[in-house]
């Protein structure tokens, strides 16, 4: 359960995201998260949300990040997953393995972004190598790949690194969600330094960071759930088909019902996940029930959650880009299966 | 018996395919789905290329599956030009064949059907657009919503309340079909931009204010349009069924494209051979039950239930092969093809019917023969 401090704390997020999110959402997709909004955010101390205060972090302790994600979530994806990138992804790391402060100070300040370009999501390798002190390569799958700070997972013989760098290109594209966060592809051709290199066993590390912050990702899954499954609720409440409000059809209430409470387990499970198998699950269970919730809503609105004048779709593009970014089934549940089951789980 | 279609239908499903391979190009395909533009040109082409014959629909049929498997936004855009004529084709006078169905079916035209408003999709009967007897004709007067070609069409096939309903439980009696051109004054239509998926698809909202329809604009027997869009209905849906067939083919075409282009140690994983086993099974079905209801359409002996059996499970494909695609391809699958596919995917479960709808109209003929068994 949350405690007073942690409710708090929610509830004057989710007061800044009424009077800052709430009413923007539709630009911040169309205009990407603009240099302003950055600002605020990172007045909010949440770029280095977890950081230790002696290191001039907000101190904020995990649960509580992850209830803030869901929040923000629940008003814009692209705010949620953006902070989770700078905090979780960048500054968690670089706080972890360098002595780059002034990056991390920059980061957390707003003034900086950063992203992290690894392929520990994908089924294979990408092809991003360090040779020497040659950095070079190309990954098509890069979450703001215009960020002033790369932090870039590259392999070399059997290992692979983790390298703090610009690209020498990028190239953005329309992705399918997440649309205020710019996507595309980074290329790197390149001389490094040596105190570019952060790691030299980047897999090891960033397999355990995702691992340890997948209850992060199952918070954004969670805050667009219950986002989508709100707002359809409240439109089965205005909306009238043959006479009778749309909640008054039992099929229509049942699932909105069911998605209700199964939303509602999850973030009980949520406050509660604290080991890898745990936060696994929640992972996987949440980023099932955003793609459920986010299609049963779209069905509800009918022809109106075609549209994206109504906000619904969004949820159904959101919910599986989230699903592309930060999960593999596949991998996951190899992992899962070895753990639970049998070393020789999941072989053939 | 046999469970092949015949040489002809398979000829023309082999063309439709080589046609859309060719001419619906990754360029175009994004040209279009970004900039939301009408692919008129393409229309032209479809045309040309003779694929457009509701004299013989299995031909549309094939083409419609073939076309939606490149891409489901040009494909459904080229064929459902046409959208609509098998009302004039069953319920049309001689002159109004003529005049609007055609000049249709000869590509000079372009026709829509005007059925749903803002306040009533599902509902039908629900619809307060309104058509109003003066002398010599009628005057119209409403609103309609999300009318597919509503800003390129000559012409609509439009559903209005000519009558109030003589009680509750006939709210559909006194609904009248008219054919409306859209140049006509008082029509206005909008085009709705910022859609899912579909993008090459024109979309419209629509107003009518006092609209003159002559009299020999109505289809029809006046006051029994209801009965005329359903059975339309039951004509359409066998399309959009074969429309998501061609869409979970097309994304089942891509999954395969990508393990072919991987090692085969990842295909060799039994987790991925049975996804691929379950989404080629799920696809086959539905296929099938859309052809039997398709068969059972185009040989005048409908069989509404199955119809709405074969649309409703089609869709349903559609969508979970989707999202099982994205299960196997991962983070790979951005910008690609699949997620075009998985954006105009989900439209199938809503127009023409919703999946819903779909349920109750095959719940009400199964309680239907329940009662007659009795
Ligand atoms: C891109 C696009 C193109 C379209 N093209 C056309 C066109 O060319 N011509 C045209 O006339 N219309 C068109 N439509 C409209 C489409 O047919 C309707 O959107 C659809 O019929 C649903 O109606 P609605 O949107 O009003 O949803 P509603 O009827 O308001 O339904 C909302 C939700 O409630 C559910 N529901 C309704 N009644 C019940 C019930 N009794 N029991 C259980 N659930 C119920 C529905 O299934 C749906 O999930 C188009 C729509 C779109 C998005």
């Amino acid at each position: 359960m949350a405690s007073e401090e942690q409710k708090l704390l929610v509830s004057m997020i989710e007061q800044f995201a009424k009077t800052e999110l709430e009413n923007a959402t539709q630009k911040i997709e169309k205009e990407r998260i603009s240099k302003d909004l950055r600002k605020k955010l990172a007045e909010l101390g949440l770029f280095s949300a977890t950081l230790p205060q002696s290191e001039g972090g907000s101190g904020i302790d995990k649960k509580s990040f992850s209830l803030i994600l869901m929040t923000l979530a629940k008003y814009s994806a692209s705010v949620a997953y953006f902070t989770y990138l700078q905090n979780t992804l960048v500054n968690e790391l670089l706080y972890k393995l360098s002595n780059k402060k002034e990056v991390i100070a920059k980061i957390g300040s707003g003034e900086l972004t950063g992203t992290l370009v690894h392929d520990l999501n994908l089924n294979f390798q990408h092809e991003i190598f360090i040779k020497g002190l040659e950095l070079y390569g190309t990954s098509n799958f890069v979450t703001l790949p215009d960020a002033d700070v790369h932090l870039v997972m590259a392999r070399s013989e059997g290992s692979s690194y983790l390298v703090i760098t610009k690209p020498t290109s990028t190239a953005l594209r329309k992705p399918l969600g997440f649309r205020g966060i710019s996507f595309g592809t980074s290329i790197y051709k390149e001389k490094i330094e040596n105190e570019q290199i952060i790691s030299k066993e980047a897999e090891n590390i960033l397999q355990n960071h995702f691992l340890e912050t997948g209850d992060q990702i199952a918070a954004i899954a969670l805050g667009i759930s219950e986002a989508a499954i709100e707002k359809a609720i409240e439109y089965s409440k205005e909306r009238k088909a043959f006479e009778s409000y749309l909640y008054e059809f039992q099929p229509i209430s049942a699932v909105l019902s069911d998605m209700k409470g199964r939303i509602e387990d999850m973030k009980k499970a949520l406050t509660l996940a604290e080991s890898i198998q745990d936060k696994m699950f929640l992972k996987l269970n949440s980023l099932e029930i955003a793609r459920l919730a986010s299609r049963v809503a779209l069905q509800i609105y009918g022809g109106y959650g075609y549209l994206e004048d109504l906000g619904v779709e969004r949820y159904y593009r959101d919910s599986m880009h989230l699903t592309m970014l930060a999960s593999n089934y596949i991998k996951e549940i190899k992992i899962l299966s070895k753990e639970i089951i049998s070393p020789e789980a999941f072989k053939i | 018996m046999s469970f092949e279609l015949p040489n002809e239908i398979e000829e023309t499903r082999k063309r439709a395919r080589e046609f859309a391979l060719k001419e619906f190009t990754s360029e175009l395909i994004d040209h279009y789905d970004e900039t939301e533009e009408y692919p008129n040109e393409i229309r032209k082409k479809v045309f040309d290329a003779g694929f457009i014959t509701i004299e013989n629909p299995w031909n549309m049929l094939v083409a419609m599956e073939e076309f939606c498997r490149v891409d489901p936004g040009i494909g459904l855009s080229a064929l459902a030009s046409v959208f609509g004529s098998e009302i004039l084709l069953l319920y049309g006078t001689e002159e109004q064949k003529e005049k609007y169905l055609y000049p249709t079916l000869k590509g000079e035209k372009i026709s829509a059907v005007a059925v749903t408003e803002p306040g009533a999709g599902s509902d039908v009967a629900g619809i307060t657009s309104k058509l109003e007897k003066i002398e010599g004709g009628w005057i119209l007067n409403g609103h309609k919503m999300f009318i597919t070609n509503g800003t390129v069409a000559d012409h609509y096939y439009l559903l209005a309340r000519s009558a109030p309903p003589p009680s509750k439980e006939k709210r559909h009696h006194g609904l009248t079909l008219a054919i409306v051109e859209r140049k006509w004054k008082g029509v206005n239509p909008v085009k709705l931009k910022g859609k899912l998926g579909m993008r090459a698809t024109d979309t419209a909202e629509i107003t009518f204010e006092n609209v003159n329809v002559p009299n020999e604009n109505i289809v029809g027997e006046e006051g029994k349009g209801f009965y005329i869009i359903m059975t339309f209905f039951n004509i359409s849906r066998v399309y959009v069924a074969a429309q998501s067939v061609g869409t979970a083919q097309g994304i089942l075409d891509l999954v395969f494209e990508y393990l072919s282009n991987k090692p085969a140690s990842f295909r060799e994983m039994e987790y991925v051979q049975f996804a691929l086993a379950e989404m080629n099974t799920l696809v086959e079905v539905a296929r099938n039950i859309t052809y039997k209801a398709a068969a059972k359409v185009f040989s005048f002996n409908p069989d509404p239930a199955l119809t709405s059996m074969a649309k409703y499970y089609a869709a349903e494909v559609a969508n979970q092969v989707a999202n099982m695609a994205f299960k196997i391809v991962g983070m790979e699958a951005s910008g690609t093809k699949l997620e075009k596919l998985y954006r105009d995917a989900k439209i199938t479960e809503i127009w023409e019917g919703t999946s819903e709808i779909e349920k109750l109209v095959i719940a009400r003929m199964i309680l239907k023969k329940i009662q007659e068994a009795k």
